[in-house]
C-alpha cells in the first residue's frame, strides 16, 4: 500500500512539474487562457497566471521529493478544485476555450474534467496518507 | 499541516512571479488582460494558432462568388438554426473523408466556430491539413461577426454530411 501511495504522489507531482515547464516558455499565453475562464479580473490575470505556474512547479517539485508532501497534496488539491470549477462553469456557459492545462492548443471538454477529477482523488488520496516515517529520524533515534 | 501548505502556497505565488520574467513570452504584471472575445480586434488572433486567419471583410466576397468552400464547427443544433450559405458541417474529431471531394475542389477552405477564440475551428482546420487541403484558414470574429457584417447565411441540417447527429 506505501508503495502504491509513493507512485500515485510521485506521478502526481512529476505531472504538475510537466504542466509548470510546459507554461513557462509562453506565460502571456497562459495569462491570456486565465483571462478566457472570464472568472479573474483582468488586472489580476497576469498575476494568478504567473502564481498558478509556480504553485504547480514548487507543490510538483515537493511531491517527487517527498518533501512535505501531505502540505504539498493539499495545495495541489486547492488548485485542482479551483480548475474543476473554473473549466465546468466555462463549458457550461458555453465558452468554447484552450484549457491552458498544458500549454499548447488542447481544446477544454468534460474530458479534461474528469482527468483533473482523477488527479483531485489522487491528490486527496496523499494529502490524507499516513505520515511518512523518515529513514533519517529513524536513525537519528535508533541507537543501534 | 495547514502552515505548511500556506508555505507551498506563497513562496510558489513567489517563484512563479519571478520565473515570469525570465520566461521567453513574460505575461505583463502592470497590464490588465481581457478575454479575447471581449477585445475587439483582437479576436481569433492567437499568435500560436498553426492555422492562417481570413477575416469576414475578406471572407464575404469569397462567400458570394463561390470561391471558397466553408465549415461550420459548431454544434449541430447551432449549425441547423443558422450558418454561412453552402457550409458543411464538421465538429472537432468529426470523420472528413466523405466532404474531402467537395472541399478539396474548392481553392480556399475556411473555418467557423461559435465562439472568438476559435478553439474549435482550429482543431477542425489542423485536421483538414492533415488530410492534405492546402489553403485551409480560420475565420476571425466566428459567426458572430459574420451574422454581424450580414454574412450570406442559410438555415438546415447538412445534406452532405454523414454521421450521426446531423
Amino acid at each position: 500500500m506505501a508503495r502504491v501511495l509513493t507512485g500515485v504522489r510521485i506521478v502526481l507531482g512529476a505531472l504538475f512539474i510537466w504542466a509548470a515547464v510546459t507554461k513557462l516558455p509562453d506565460m502571456a499565453g497562459f495569462a491570456q487562457d486565465v483571462a478566457n475562464y472570464r472568472i479573474v479580473p483582468a488586472a489580476l490575470v497576469p498575476f494568478v497566471a504567473s502564481a498558478v505556474v509556480g504553485i504547480e512547479l514548487l507543490g510538483g517539485i515537493a511531491l517527487v521529493a517527498g518533501v512535505m508532501e501531505r502540505a504539498a497534496a493539499a495545495v495541489i488539491a486547492c488548485l485542482l478544485v479551483a480548475f474543476i470549477a473554473f473549466l465546468s462553469q466555462a463549458l457550461l456557459r458555453g465558452i468554447d476555450l484552450r484549457c491552458g492545462c498544458f500549454g499548447g492548443d488542447e481544446p477544454a471538454s468534460w474530458w479534461t474534467v474528469a482527468r483533473d477529477l482523477l488527479m483531485l482523488a489522487a491528490a486527496v488520496v496523499v494529502a490524507r496518507g499516513p505520515v511518512p516515517q523518515r529513514q533519517v529520524g529513524k536513525d537519528l533515534t535508533d541507537p543501534a | 499541516m495547514l502552515l505548511r501548505a500556506g508555505f507551498i502556497a506563497v513562496a510558489g505565488a513567489v517563484i512563479g512571479i519571478a520565473a515570469n520574467f525570465v520566461s521567453p513570452r513574460p505575461a505583463a504584471l502592470g497590464r490588465p488582460v481581457f478575454a479575447a472575445a471581449e477585445s475587439p480586434g483582437a479576436v481569433c488572433q492567437d499568435p500560436r494558432a498553426s492555422v492562417a486567419r481570413i477575416s469576414v471583410q475578406e471572407a464575404k466576397p469569397l462567400c458570394i462568388a463561390c470561391a471558397a468552400a466553408f465549415v461550420d464547427a459548431r454544434s449541430a443544433q447551432e449549425y441547423a438554426s443558422g450558418h454561412v450559405t453552402g457550409a458543411v458541417h464538421v465538429r472537432p474529431g468529426d470523420p472528413v473523408e466523405p466532404l474531402l471531394p467537395k472541399l478539396g475542389a474548392a481553392p480556399m477552405v475556411i473555418v467557423y466556430d461559435r465562439d472568438r477564440e476559435c478553439a474549435a475551428a482550429d482543431q477542425v482546420a489542423t485536421g483538414l491539413q492533415a488530410k492534405g487541403l492546402r489553403d485551409v484558414r480560420v475565420l476571425t470574429g466566428a459567426w458572430a461577426d459574420w451574422l454581424a457584417a450580414g454574412g450570406p447565411g442559410e438555415s438546415g441540417t447538412c445534406a452532405l454530411c454523414t454521421g450521426e447527429g446531423r
